[in-house]
């Protein structure tokens, strides 16, 4: 079967997926005890405003009438759809969602790249140097620390981090470091200039589209801050993945390594180094590619908790208050956004192992 | 015989070492093998067969060690001694290695032109599209037919029979002067299997090749060597001219071995076999390993390590048995031994063999 067909029939099947994502949230939503009116308005409101209200919102016709519950379904995922979100109720009444997404999306990209290049940057070599020492004192070193590192529960790690940076004493040269050059001496918050970093431009009726790593690089020592405020955040947030992928790694290399293609490829008198890169790397990339891709889904649950902890003003933060105050237009925007993103990474992930291992066809697809 | 062997083996002692014990997996054993001959080496699972070539090809890893006092002699040059380097320039070009699990043998990410081509540039220098042509015609030297299209193919398209053949293509394409081949037919069918013997027949003939093959089967043996030694936990125990060691077996491990081969008994008779288990060489041979499931043992037998001593018409043709010489009293025999098996400690066993 041909990659394109494959890849149609994927997207086909993601649109069932989506819509059953979206009803779940909206059942919750919609039909469960939540009181949006109570929260915009509050306990002293007259009679009439909250009927007003009601009518606004679109849970009554102007009549008074009730608005059916599949009726209220009906627009609220048509407007989904229609990529029309509407505005919000009570994170800041009135104000475009998109809007609001756009400010905060660049902080959440911006933590997002540097948990997963941190996490495979540090991770993945850290594996494949434990799994061609194996079973040496460096080894159980790395491999030790790989689990340790996996094990600490990333809510945990985030306070612990915060606080220790934030109080001095021994961690204090990371908050002190590069004041000299007018680095501010913040670890936890949003980076201040890194809305700068990305530009977010408007591209048909207000999709923001980003052109990150597209333009030139603004100030250096804006990116230097940016960055400084966010490693933190960035570390924890690929605490476990940066632990699954030093394991998974160290196993992935063994497996290959000791494996009868590598020994052949001794017999035929391939180099020690070469090995490693040619025959056992593209071999133990197989069973990182999901963990890798793993990765994105930790980020999207993740990121709500360490933004919250760090103080970063992104989606996530977003999501989190948009739930603590009943908005539910931005908590809908945001589940279809992340589920739009999981789907998208999923099929990616199926079509990147076909690239990775020739065995897997797409021909066996669907018999 | 007298020009100088290509490969000269002597008191080659491989061990593992384990957290209970050192197993010695290949323990003082000494074979030739000459230009353009194929000598085999025979034996049960476990009896250090595979151990031996590794040895050779020096792709035994830790906790396996040749221990010092080995000696591998390639053309004149002393294995045990090169450095990591001058072993990988050597393998390929000097000695190549076909092994057992033609399904493993490959490479599953890389098309199987890629690997014969890497073979190719490694050894012979061969880029692009030289490569490739080359890559062809060592594919087609092999039998496989429609070769340039095979060529794209990945490992999994190709059925066993060819998995094994292509990696025939690629130890040609490093071109070696000699090959070991380790069970290349075990775990292929009986059709295939006189496929790759005829292939590697042919091959020799075309080029001159000297190959160690190892097998279980004692018909793969009889069919492709011109030697035979045949291995019991770590030790040659006999070593002879294929029809003279079929024809006159003379250790009774041998003999049991000749026995359980299918289809040589008498109407009726039921398959022998040979009864136990091949014992793990953990400790310093001071008697027969072979003992305990020899059905001609005496008491000598577990005090006294048996020597090679020349058995039958032909000098080549020796075993290291208690029974033997034949025309000698037991106590002739064991004094003999005993006597044999001090000088080979105080010189290297491999002179024992000659």
């Amino acid at each position: 079967m041909n990659k394109l067909v494959y890849l149609g029939k994927r997207i086909a099947l993601a649109i069932p997926v989506v819509l059953f994502g979206l009803t779940m949230a909206f059942l919750i939503l919609y039909a469960g005890p939540l009181d949006p009116v109570y929260s915009i308005l509050g306990r002293k409101a007259s009679e009439a405003d909250i009927q007003r209200l009601l009518v606004d919102l679109g849970y009554r016709y102007p009549n008074g009438q009730e608005v059916p519950l599949w009726d209220q379904y009906r627009m609220v995922m048509t407007d989904l759809f229609t990529l029309n979100f509407g505005q919000s109720w009570v994170v800041q009444r009135g104000r475009p969602i998109i809007d609001l997404i756009g400010a905060r999306m660049s902080a959440t990209i911006w933590l997002g790249w540097w948990s997963v290049v941190i996490a495979l940057f540090v991770g993945i070599p850290v594996g494949l140097f434990a799994g061609l020492r194996a079973n040496t004192f460096s080894d159980y070193f790395a491999s030790a620390g790989g689990i340790l590192w996996r094990a600490m529960p990333n809510f945990w790690l985030a306070v612990i981090l915060s606080g220790l940076l934030s109080a001095g004493g021994a961690l204090s040269f990371y908050r002190d470091w590069g004041a000299d050059y007018g680095l501010a001496t913040k670890v936890v918050g949003t980076p201040p200039e890194v809305n700068n970093l990305f530009n977010v431009i408007p591209l048909f009726d207000g999709i923001p589209v980003l052109e990150m790593l597209f333009l030139p690089i603004p100030e250096l020592q804006n990116m230097a801050v940016a960055f400084k405020w966010i490693l933190p955040g960035a570390l924890v947030l690929g605490s476990a993945s940066m632990g699954n992928e030093v394991r998974i790694a160290r196993t992935a290399v063994l497996e290959s390594i000791n494996s009868k293609y590598v020994e052949t490829a001794r017999a035929k008198g391939v180099s020690a180094r070469r090995i490693v890169f040619k025959h056992v790397g593209r071999n133990a990339l197989i069973p990182l590619l999901p963990i890798i891709m793993g990765e994105f889904y930790l980020l999207i649950g993740g990121s709500v908790l360490v933004e919250a902890i760090f103080g970063i003003n992104g989606l996530g933060s977003l999501y989190l208050r948009a739930i603590f105050q009943t908005d539910i237009p931005v908590i809908m925007t945001l589940t279809f956004i992340f589920t739009i993103i999981l789907v998208v990474f999923n099929i990616t992930q199926d079509l990147l192992y076909t690239i990775v291992d020739p065995r897997i066809s797409l021909d066996d697809v669907e018999g | 015989m007298a020009e100088e062997p290509v490969l000269s083996v002597s008191n080659l002692q491989t061990v593992f070492h384990t957290d209970k014990e050192t197993i010695r997996a290949v323990d003082g054993i000494s074979f030739d093998v000459h230009e353009g001959e194929t000598v085999g080496i025979v034996g049960e699972s476990g009896s250090g067969k595979s151990v031996t070539a590794r040895s050779i090809m020096g792709i035994v890893e830790s906790p396996g060690e040749v221990l010092p006092g080995s000696s591998i002699n390639f053309n004149g040059r002393e294995l045990t001694e090169l450095s990591d380097t001058e072993y990988e320039q050597l393998r390929g070009s000097g000695i190549g290695m076909v092994f057992q699990d033609p399904q493993q043998s490959l490479n599953p990410v890389y098309t199987i032109g890629n690997q014969i081509r890497e073979a190719l540039r490694i050894n012979q220098g061969l880029r692009g599209a030289e490569a490739r042509e080359e890559a062809i015609n060592l594919l087609e030297d092999v039998a496989i037919p429609d070769a340039a299209r095979r060529l794209d193919e990945y490992p999994h398209e190709f059925s066993g029979g060819m998995r094994q053949r292509a990696v025939i293509a690629m130890m040609l394409a490093c071109d070696p002067e000699f090959l070991i081949c380790d069970e290349p037919t075990t775990a292929l069918d009986v059709t295939i299997q006189a496929q790759i013997l005829e292939l590697l027949d042919g091959l020799q003939e075309e080029r001159n090749l000297s190959i160690l093959f190892i097998t279980h089967d004692m018909g793969v043996i009889a069919e492709i060597a011109d030697r035979v030694n045949v291995m019991y936990a770590g030790q040659i125990i006999e070593s002879a001219p294929v029809e003279d060691l079929f024809a006159n077996p003379k250790h009774p491990y041998t003999e049991g071995l000749l026995g359980a081969i299918p289809g040589e008994q008498a109407d009726g008779e039921s398959l022998r076999t040979i009864e136990g288990d091949v014992p793990t060489p953990n400790e310093e041979a001071t008697y027969c390993r072979f003992a305990p499931r020899c059905p001609e043992a005496f008491d000598a037998c577990d005090a006294v390590a048996p020597a090679h001593v020349s058995v039958g018409e032909d000098p080549d043709h020796t075993a290291a048995c208690l029974l033997y010489p034949e025309e000698q009293t037991e106590e002739e025999r064991v004094s003999h031994h005993r006597s044999l098996g001090a000088k080979s400690r105080e010189r290297p066993a491999g002179d024992v063999n000659e």
